[in-house]
Formats: structure tokens, C-alpha cells, sequence
């Protein structure tokens, strides 16, 4: 039985219950779609902003991205600046132009560019997959998080899965009851939340914590950069005990005594926790330090992961859907600008606290004052993704810790509870009642969206207790930032391409994009789970699949792979719409803003503008 | 979905949206695409070049990534976690502000161009 952190477990449940309650109350005024929408056009660039920044602030900006850096050093900051960075993609290609095209989904706007119910149900594919790898480490995030903050299960259970299949049934509920994704105002106040707790960790670093910036990435620098894995004993001693070697030369004499004697026990299915040297995959002949890169990806990733991060933005189904409650295009702009400015300011505290966390979690370790669930090797968390509450739990006690919890629950319900509508909405709306029962009843179309939520919710909830089943969380230092990316990189692959060129190059064709979808967004998914065999050690060492499972993040090959193979299908089939011209007009006609701008409905406020606007 | 104040107009020479008092025609929002394009891909391309040239400075450059500026900071480790949002911030307000701009010169051209290329309808009017 773990230590129950009874503050922190009762703010986790009153904001649990704030947030469900303002969906509940939220969605009286809310009847309609079209109601929903409405109300998002009186939203301010401000409010709107903060809920695109809800939006997108998932369990894997809140947990995964200091998790990242306190496993990875630079590498892992990397994660913050491109998911910062994916931004500037949407706001200079893409954001007016859907905006203008009014299109509420990414299969809406596949439908209506090029106009077959072919392409949609292509769309559909992508944009479920996309989902579930988004999904996935949410629900990771969550039995993570339920282990350090409770550190006990119910019936049996370890505390990881109690919390994957709490969290699964309260966000199942939360879908049933809110119905919609998180509206507007919940979206708002999860972000501001999130931004407060990840500010209240880095103010307490800095004064509580006594950490400095640049003092601190010195002195973690001085030492080579150590990893910590998990070992079975018959790992340590083969090869004449190489590793464990290895180990006695990174940890500490106390730490490795407990390796030892777990050694010395003799059982070899035993596993046991410890550190070894890092190694630089990029520069191969240098040590690894936490200051340089190299730590996860070799020459190829270092760009393919800044691809991914920074196209995969423009590729996320539910952040595109909410351009649609700008009023104009230029609003969109502006919308993203402070979307920059907030988020951009969350991921510079990010990596501080991962910083941070190296240098506060050790010394408290080594006091002895390190939170008792979390599981630590020689003053290193064994799993990195739980650093957030475990440095709030040691910086700002309970209060800190329930803060932080709390806000990483409020991420994973609404992100989620999102996945969820967007995917049962797929495959109830797109594909059930275009396609399957065109006539059914209202109340049969329901059904199959509340079914379809319930099929999803409970995939996600065995996503999430698979994980550690199948050793994924052993296989990578920081799985919650990996696997969002994935869903990033599915992204960049199967949408980015498509809506690049539907948007930009009046040539493409139908079969061109499809064409580009599968290549692009098929070739991430498989070699995503190429790398995954290989880390899972089901791959051979060498040889071709030993290659393809090489590549962390597929996206320098897979999107230009995409990009081309739409040009040249395009240019091969050469049959456009036969409304091409309208469709065209739709996506760049300025009509329609000149029109709202004479009435004045296209004003909500602005920073940029002066005078009359 | 198109805007409930939207008429389309089949002419002879094509198609043209029209919304309250002001009209696209295809040879406006051409003109109107093409500047857009031009403004948005070169905004890209900084983007791009400067985004990328930091995973190639750490590949290749090695000053960038081992030599500390401040306390343990090298540059490649300020850039990253500081400087970056600094250039993010700058390019999209920059960007922002040329493309408010922009809208403001287009929605003047894009009307004079329509007022030279609009037709009176052969088929008459449709609500879109």
C-alpha cells in the first residue's frame, strides 16, 4: 500500500468534478452544432487562443515533455520547441485557408476539395489511427500519474492499471454526459490551470528548490549522462557480467549493493533496476553529457523528429477542427499568434523542470525525503513520466502535487474525451449514416455514437494497460512524448501532404491524394511499428528490417515520400473536380471576409490592429 | 460549408461567388492566391531553413554543441530551449502583420479585378 496523498487526491477530485460540471452546464446553452460554433465566434482572440492552447496541452506537454528532458537532456527539449514550432506551419499555410473553406472536419475538407465519398473513408482510416496513437499515452500518463498520487490499487489491481481503468471509465462518462468535446470554457480554464501549475513547479524550483539554470545544467553536465534500465539478472551476468560491470562503474557503492544482492540471489528471471553509461548516438565516439545531443536519436531522427514535431501540428485532426470558430481568417492569425505566445511561454517552463528535476529529485533522494510511491535507482526515477508530481510532491508538498495531478487529469479527460468524439463521430457519422444506414432513425444514429464511444474507450483502456504489458515503458526512456509523436508523425504523413497540396496546388487530384495519404501516413504507421519491434527486441540486429526499425521517426522519409507521390499521381490521373474553379474560390475567395468585414461581424478583438479595425 | 450569404453566378466565362455587395471571380482570386502563396511559402522557407539548420549545426558544427557560453549552457542548448521562441514569436508577428496588410491591398485589387472580369449571368443565380 502506497502513501495516499489525501489534499492532493481531494483538489484531483473537486476539479475532476468543476470540469464535469461546467460541461454539464455549459451544454444547456449548447444545444446544437451549430449553437456550438456560434458561440465560438464571439469568443475573443484571447479566450479562443487559450482554448486552442487547452486544446492541445495534452498529458504529453504537461507529463511527457520535462519527463523528456530529465531522461534526455537536450534531445528531450526538443520536444517542447517543435510542438511550438508545428504552429507556424498552420498559421502560414493553413489556418485562413480552412478557415475560409468552413469545413469542420479533416474529412469534411478531403470530402469537399475533392469530392469523394472514396477519400473521405481514406480520411476516416488516418484520423482513427491518428487518434489512438494520441490516445495511448494519455492513458499511460494517467496509471502513471495514479501511482504516484494514490500508490495503491483496488481488487487486485497494481496502481498503474487502477488508474488507466479509472480514468478510462470517469473520461467514458465524462464523453456520455459532456457530449461534445470540452467546450470553449472548459477548454479555457483547463489551459490556464495547466500554465499555473507548470509556473508554481518552476517558482518553486527556483526558491524552494535553490536551482539555478544555467548552475544546475553545469553540474549535471559534469558527469556523464547515466540511463536508467531495468534488468533481468541473467541480462547483468551474461557476458561474463559485461553490464553489470557497467553499472557498478555509473551508480554509487550503496545503490549498486542492492543490484548485487539482488544478483547475488541467483534467480535469473529476477529484474532489478540500474544505471549504466549513456551512449551518443549521434556522435559516436563522444560521451554522452546532458547538454548535447545525441542521447535518443542519431543523425537521420535529429531531423526527422523536427519534421515530425513541426508538420505533425498541422496534421492533428482536433486542433484543425478549431480554426472554424475564428471569424475570419485574419483572426485565425491572430487567434495563433497568442497561441504561440501561451504555449511558447509553457514550453520554456517545461524543460526547466525537467532540468530541475535531475538536480531536486537526487538531493532529495539522498535526504531521504523523496516521495515514497514513485520508484527511484540510485536517485533516478525509474520511469521519467512521473517527475511532474513527484518534483511538485517534493517542492510544494501535497497542495503543489494536487495542483499538478489535477491538471494532468483535466488534460488527459478533455484531449481524450476529444479522441473519443472524434473518433465514435468517424465511424458514426462518416461512415454509419453516410454510408451503412443512411435512413436510420435518429435514435439508431445515437446509439451508434454512443456505442462507437464506448468501443473506443474501451480500446484506449486496453491500450493502456497493454503498455506495460508488451514492455513498451521499459523499451523508452520518456514513452509519453514517443508516442505522441507517433501520433504527430501519422499526422505529418497522412494529412499535411494532402492539405498542402489540396490547399496550395490546384492540380491535385483524388487519386493523387489518396494516393499520398496511404504512402505518407501507412509508411508511418509501419515503420513506427518496425522501430517499436526493434526496441522490444524483435528485430534482428542487422539487415534491412534491422534498418527500417531504425528510424524513430520516419517523417523525413515518409513526407516528401507523400508529397511526391501525390505531384506525380496527380499528374498521371490529371482528372480534377469538374468544380474545380468553385472549389478554388471557396478555399482563397475573399468575398466572403470583404462582406463580413462591411458588416463588422468580423471582429473580436485585436492586438495587431489600431483604429478602425 | 458555405457562408448562408453566398450566391453563385454560372456565367458564360465561368463561375463567380458574390457575398453582400463584393464578388470573386476565378481571375480575382488567382491574383489573390498568387500573392498569398508568395508571401506565405517565403515565410516558410525561413522557417524552414532556420529550423532545420539547427539539428544540421548539431550534426556538423561541433562549437554549437559542446562549447559552454553560459554556465552549461552551449549555444546549441540556448537556442533550442530560449532563442527559438524568440524567432517563433518574431516570424509570426512579422508574418501576421504583412498578411493583414496583404488582405487589405487584395480585398481592394481583388474588387477592382472583379468589377473589369464580372459577367451578368447566362443561367441566373444560385444560393450556395
Amino acid at each position: 500500500m502506497g502513501n495516499l496523498n489525501v489534499i492532493a487526491i481531494v483538489m484531483v477530485i473537486g476539479l475532476t468534478i468543476f470540469t464535469v460540471g461546467l460541461a454539464i452546464f455549459v451544454r444547456r446553452f449548447t444545444r446544437t452544432t451549430a449553437d456550438f460554433y456560434l458561440a465560438g465566434r464571439k469568443v475573443g482572440t484571447i479566450a479562443n487562443a487559450s482554448a486552442i492552447s487547452g486544446d492541445y496541452l495534452s498529458a504529453a506537454s504537461f507529463l511527457g515533455v520535462a519527463a523528456a528532458v530529465y531522461a534526455s537532456g537536450l534531445d528531450g527539449v526538443w520536444y517542447a520547441a517543435g510542438f511550438a514550432g508545428g504552429f507556424i506551419v498552420v498559421v502560414l499555410f493553413i489556418a485562413s485557408a480552412l478557415r475560409r473553406f468552413g469545413e469542420y472536419t479533416v474529412a469534411d475538407f478531403a470530402y469537399g476539395r475533392f469530392g469523394s465519398d472514396r477519400i473521405r473513408l481514406v480520411t476516416v482510416v488516418m484520423v482513427l489511427l491518428t487518434s489512438l496513437f494520441y490516445m495511448a499515452p494519455q492513458m499511460y500518463g494517467a496509471g502513471t500519474t495514479w501511482t504516484v498520487l494514490v500508490g495503491a490499487g483496488v481488487f487486485g489491481l497494481s496502481p498503474y492499471n487502477t488508474g488507466v481503468i479509472i480514468v478510462g471509465l470517469i473520461i467514458m462518462f465524462y464523453v456520455m454526459v459532456g457530449g461534445m468535446k470540452g467546450t470553449t470554457l472548459n477548454q479555457i480554464v483547463q489551459f490556464w490551470w495547466l500554465w499555473t501549475a507548470m509556473f508554481l513547479v518552476v517558482v518553486f524550483a527556483f526558491t524552494a528548490g535553490k536551482f539555478s539554470y544555467p548552475a544546475t545544467l553545469a553540474e549535471v553536465t559534469a558527469e556523464n549522462h547515466r540511463d536508467v534500465k531495468t534488468y533481468t539478472v541473467a541480462d547483468l551476468t551474461a557476458d561474463d557480467g559485461a553490464l553489470l560491470a557497467s553499472a557498478e562503474g555509473a551508480m554509487s557503492p550503496e545503490a549498486f549493493e542492492e543490484v548485487q544482492a539482488v544478483v547475488d540471489a541467483g534467480d535469473p528471471a529476477a529484474t532489478v533496476g540500474v544505471l549504466v553509461p549513456a551512449k551518443n548516438k549521434l556522435h559516436t565516439l563522444r560521451d554522452m553529457f546532458f547538454n548535447e545531443p545525441g542521447h535518443r536519436y542519431n543523425s537521420f531522427d535529429q531531423f526527422s523528429m523536427v519534421l515530425a514535431l513541426v508538420l505533425g501540428t498541422a496534421g492533428l485532426p482536433h486542433i484543425l477542427n478549431r480554426y472554424y470558430t475564428n471569424p475570419s481568417g485574419a483572426a485565425a492569425r491572430r487567434s495563433t499568434f497568442w497561441v504561440l505566445i501561451f504555449i511558447g511561454t509553457f514550453y520554456i517552463l517545461a524543460p526547466i523542470a525537467g532540468l530541475a528535476g535531475r538536480q531536486i529529485i537526487d538531493n532529495a533522494w539522498r535526504a531521504g525525503a523523496a516521495p515514497a510511491n514513485a520508484s527511484y535507482v540510485d536517485g533516478l526515477l525509474l520511469k521519467s513520466d512521473a517527475i511532474m508530481p513527484t518534483i511538485a510532491q517534493i517542492l510544494g508538498g501535497e497542495w503543489l502535487m494536487g495542483a499538478v495531478a489535477a491538471g494532468a487529469f483535466a488534460a488527459m479527460f478533455s484531449t481524450t474525451g476529444g479522441l473519443l468524439i472524434a473518433s465514435a463521430s468517424a465511424i458514426g457519422h462518416d461512415v454509419y449514416e453516410k454510408y451503412i444506414n443512411p435512413g436510420g432513425s435518429e435514435a439508431r444514429k445515437v446509439f451508434v455514437g454512443k456505442a462507437s464511444v464506448l468501443f473506443f474507450a474501451l480500446v484506449a483502456l486496453g491500450i493502456g494497460l497493454g503498455i506495460p504489458a508488451v514492455g513498451l515503458d521499459k523499451a523508452y526512456p520518456a514513452l509519453i512524448a514517443m508516442m505522441v509523436t507517433w501520433a504527430f508523425a501519422v499526422g505529418a504523413g497522412a494529412f499535411v501532404p494532402m492539405l498542402l497540396t489540396g490547399i496550395w496546388w490546384k492540380q491535385t487530384t483524388e487519386r493523387g491524394a489518396i494516393a499520398g495519404m496511404i504512402v505518407g501516413g501507412g509508411g508511418s504507421f509501419f515503420f513506427i511499428i518496425m522501430n517499436i519491434l526493434k526496441q522490444l527486441g524483435r528485430l534482428p540486429d542487422e539487415g534491412v528490417l534491422a534498418f527500417m526499425g531504425s528510424l524513430t521517426f520516419p517523417t523525413l522519409f515518409t513526407f516528401p515520400a507523400a508529397l511526391l507521390t501525390i505531384i506525380i499521381v496527380s499528374k498521371l490521373d490529371g482528372q480534377l473536380p469538374k468544380n474545380v474553379d468553385e472549389i478554388w474560390m471557396r478555399i482563397h475567395g475573399t468575398a466572403s471576409e470583404r462582406h463580413e468585414r462591411d458588416m463588422g461581424t468580423d471582429k473580436v478583438g485585436s492586438m495587431f490592429s489600431s483604429g478602425g479595425k | 460549408m458555405a457562408s448562408s450569404a453566398e450566391t453563385t453566378v454560372r456565367t458564360a466565362s465561368g463561375i463567380q461567388m458574390q457575398h453582400g455587395d463584393h464578388i470573386d471571380t476565378i481571375e480575382s482570386v488567382d491574383a489573390v492566391f498568387r500573392a498569398q502563396r508568395k508571401l506565405s511559402f517565403a515565410y516558410g522557407a525561413v522557417f524552414f531553413v532556420v529550423t532545420l539548420a539547427i539539428p544540421a549545426m548539431s550534426v556538423w558544427w561541433e562549437s554549437w554543441y559542446v562549447t559552454p557560453v553560459w554556465g552549461g549552457f552551449t549555444v546549441n542548448y540556448l537556442v533550442v530551449s530560449l532563442l527559438y521562441y524568440l524567432f517563433l514569436w518574431g516570424l509570426s508577428y512579422t508574418y501576421i502583420k504583412k498578411a493583414d496588410k496583404l488582405d487589405e491591398n487584395l480585398s481592394h485589387m481583388a474588387d477592382e479585378i472583379a468589377a473589369k472580369t464580372a459577367v451578368a449571368p447566362v443561367g441566373g443565380g444560385e444560393n450556395g
